[in-house]
């Protein structure tokens, strides 16, 4: 088996399933246990938080463990846009944003929030004129990914953070899920970050939302008062550790990785190089590749590699399912026809260049059997 | 031989009357904490403390019995049927393990007075049984090698020969705490863990000047505190001090030869401080009387002017070569004798006063405000304990 949906979720690392064993043996107490044992796992807990804010490069900031990024998202939305609901009732959004975003907006939309979307280029980045000049008094929550989970294109966080130097009461929530351990960029000043260790290779279940300044969210799970109050439920001590771990061995292997990804990344456009109506789509970070064969549907693009053993997906798992035209591929202007027939293929810390052999192999073979219908 | 129990009889413990109770408390954490990650299962009695071994081996549970704070001495004791067979085949497993040549006698204890044999007919029982089928051992009743003990007891017969010694005094804990001034030599650590016998908790205060001293003499001071913890069953604390300013301060202004006693002055100064901080009632030093200048009586007198809290000198009268012994027993000696310097080595006056008067010593030193420096060391004070040490180390494991 090849799997090239690394966007989609990551093996864990060996060394992180063994933390997160051992931690679940040795430290199966719960954090808030006043006992020694409970102590212990609540200092472990807090080393685990400090090294994640520490590679984050956000030691500032206060950071909650969440079920993944889909919780940190709706935390940081629905919790923070109730706090400032006084100062304004607009969202604003990029037009890219993951479902656990977009469907989050969704939901405020009924409770009397404004929603806009900042408009994007083709190259699959976000408007800075259009953002400046939809900021008006009324915005107090601006949401931007730091990278796109369809095509990879790389936002520029730091300039959205300069752009809203002038306004101080709106809130910039990133979305940095398919960034972590993959590129490494400048988040500080951001309002808050969110994230998920499976994407990094390590378990699932797990992410974290930091935050400059916690206390500003409005919990949306509530209970026995664990991570301060914002995010109740006994804490995955063993997930948030094995993810601190994953988030390390990425974090030190980015320089590494992308050297070598990026290698993989040119191989595959040189196979496509030599066909026709293929087309690939603008990207950013180099483990994401978006290619569209005109005139397929891109479920038999991945049908058809999935008989050959490699796993690729058409838009993003969390969407691929809705069977409606994707948004990020709309927003930069794709036509209909590459929209259809694209998959994405993405690369992780653990693809070998005999897996990309072998989707090269496979995709010249998938081609070589649809091109009847290719236009 | 498989060995059911460990028997563990109690030092001064048995001495007290109205607070047994909070001793015995104390001495069952000692033990529990020495027993962390055995399975056994803990008694401790108003005489006497049963541990049951399960599947560990007997040796390694007595290895950790034997530096705990309050116990006396130790057997393995074996459990068995109240008849005499199983007596008989016991007594000649027991027997196999003396040494040929040697001597032993059986002593027994017939708490069940409804047993149907008596004490002499056991005793002859056994004896003899043991001579038969052991070799090359014999009989001595009143200088024995052995002492075969049997305990007939209702529910079953208790049989052991061996007892270890095990450190004496009173359980960790129970006498207050003290600060002990170490400072990486061989006889500070003594010191401290003879003062610990007697149930005393202790912290421990160190200073250190870099860069004059190196972060191997801070290092080797922390192997000491955690070998001190390690066989105490504690979690000792070590306070750090920097001293470099006042150090340079003393050296600036204070005479040579008058130096070393503002020093020590200082330093109990600050230990006073950090005592009172984590609630000590005392403080604790390696000074020996007249094994350096700074331990003549006269010295200890212009020094111990600084304070008023007790400053316990376990030491005081003790030959080095009887501290060296000890060390060498609580296994801090070859730590000790690391050649690292300390602050008091490389600041040492070529020809320090062996009697230095106090009212000279308060004059050359009211030349110079020390107060502030005292602050800002106290301030900057570092804290380490050998088990932090050991869950950091753990945790890097993990992340």
């Amino acid at each position: 088996m090849v799997y090239m949906d690394n966007a989609a979720t990551t093996k864990p690392y060996k060394s992180v399933m063994e933390t997160y064993l051992n931690t679940g043996d040795d430290y199966y107490f719960n954090t808030a246990s006043i006992h020694m044992k409970g102590r212990e796992a609540a200092r472990l807990l807090e080393a685990a938080r400090t090294q994640v804010k520490g590679l984050m490069g956000l030691d500032e900031y206060d950071c909650i463990f969440t079920s993944g990024a889909t919780e940190s998202n709706n935390l940081a939305i629905q919790g923070i846009v109730e706090k400032k609901k006084r100062s304004g009732k607009t969202i604003l959004a990029s037009e890219i944003e993951h479902p656990s975003i977009m469907n989050t907006l969704e939901a405020m939309k009924e409770k009397g929030f404004r929603v806009k979307y900042i408009r994007t280029t083709p190259e699959g980045m976000i408007d800075l004129s259009h953002l400046e000049a939809l900021i008006d008094e009324d915005v107090i929550f601006i949401t931007v990914m730091a990278v796109n989970n369809i095509i990879g294109s790389v936002q520029p966080v730091q300039e959205i953070v300069r752009l809203l130097e002038d306004h101080p009461k709106v809130h910039l929530h990133v979305d940095a899920t398919q960034a972590v351990g993959k590129i490494q960029m400048d988040y500080r000043g951001v309002g808050s970050l969110s994230f998920s260790s499976h994407k990094f290779h390590g378990v699932k279940g797990v992410g974290a939302l930091l935050s400059r300044d916690g206390k500003a969210t409005f919990p949306i799970i509530h209970g026995g008062g664990h991570e301060y109050g914002k995010r109740s439920g006994t804490v995955n001590l063993p997930g948030a550790v094995a993810m601190a771990r994953a988030m390390r061995i990425s974090t030190e292997g980015i320089k590494e990785n992308t050297a070598r990804i990026i290698r993989y990344n040119e191989q595959v456009q040189n196979t496509l190089g030599d066909f026709k109506s293929i087309h690939i789509h603008p990207g950013g970070v180099p483990h994401i590749m978006n290619i569209s064969f005109i005139g397929a549907q891109g479920e038999v693009v991945v049908n058809a590699l999935g008989r050959r053993g490699v796993m690729v997906s058409t838009t993003s798992a969390c969407a691929s399912k809705l069977r409606k035209l994707n948004e990020t591929l709309s927003a930069i202007g794709s036509s209909k026809e590459k929209i259809e027939g694209s998959i994405r293929i993405s690369f992780g810390n653990m693809t070998t260049q005999a897996e990309v052999d072998q989707l090269c192999d496979a995709l010249g073979a998938v081609y070589e059997e649809i091109k009847e219908v290719l236009e | 031989m498989n060995y059911d129990y460990i028997l563990v009889r109690y030092g001064e413990i048995t001495l007290k009357t109205k607070n047994r109770k909070m001793f015995l408390n104390a001495l069952q954490r000692s033990i529990e904490r020495a027993m962390e990650g055995y399975d056994v299962a803990i008694d401790v009695q108003r005489d006497r403390a049963y541990i049951q071994i399960k599947d560990e081996p007997h040796e390694k549970i007595m290895d950790a019995l034997e530096n705990i704070n309050g116990i006396l001495s130790f057997s393995p004791v074996v459990k068995i049927e109240t008849d005499e067979e199983s007596m008989l085949n016991t007594a000649v497993a027991l027997g196999k393990e003396f040494k040929h040549g040697e001597t032993f006698k059986v002593e027994v204890k017939r708490v069940d007075k409804t047993y149907h044999l008596n004490t002499y007919d056991i005793q002859l029982l056994l004896g003899g049984y043991i001579l038969e089928n052991v070799e090359g051992i014999s009989v001595d009743v009143r200088h024995p090698d052995h002492q075969l003990n049997v305990e007939v007891r209702p529910e079953a017969i208790y049989m052991y020969y061996e007892a270890r010694q095990g450190m004496g005094g009173l359980p960790a804990g129970t006498g207050g705490k003290s600060l002990l001034m170490l400072s990486g030599g061989i006889d500070s650590p003594v010191a401290g863990l003879e003062v610990m016998k007697k149930g005393v908790e202790i912290e421990a205060i160190h200073f250190h000047s870099p860069p004059y001293t190196s972060p191997e003499a801070t290092n080797k001071v922390k192997k000491l505190v955690e070998i001190m913890s390690r066989r105490t069953g504690t979690d000792i604390k070590l306070h750090i001090v920097p001293f470099t300013k006042l150090q340079t301060t003393i050296y600036e202004w204070i005479p040579d030869n008058f130096s070393m006693t503002t020093t020590r002055r200082i330093m109990l100064t600050i230990a006073e401080e950090l005592a009172r901080t984590v609630n000590a009632q005392a403080v604790i030093n390696g000074e020996n009387l007249g094994q350096v200048a700074s331990q003549t009586l006269q010295s200890m007198h212009a020094i111990n002017a600084v304070t008023s809290f007790p400053v316990l000198r376990p030491l005081l009268t003790l030959d080095k070569n009887e501290i060296v012994e000890k060390a060498r027993a609580y296994g801090t000696y070859e730590t000790s004798i690391l050649p690292y310097e300390d602050c008091c080595t490389i600041f040492k006056p070529k020809a320090p006063k062996t009697r230095p008067s106090l009212e000279k010593v308060e004059k050359f030193e009211s030349k110079v405000d020390f107060r502030p420096l005292i602050a800002e060391a106290l301030e900057n004070v570092e804290c380490f304990s050998a088990d932090e040490a050991e869950e950091k180390e753990a945790f890097a494991g993990l992340l």
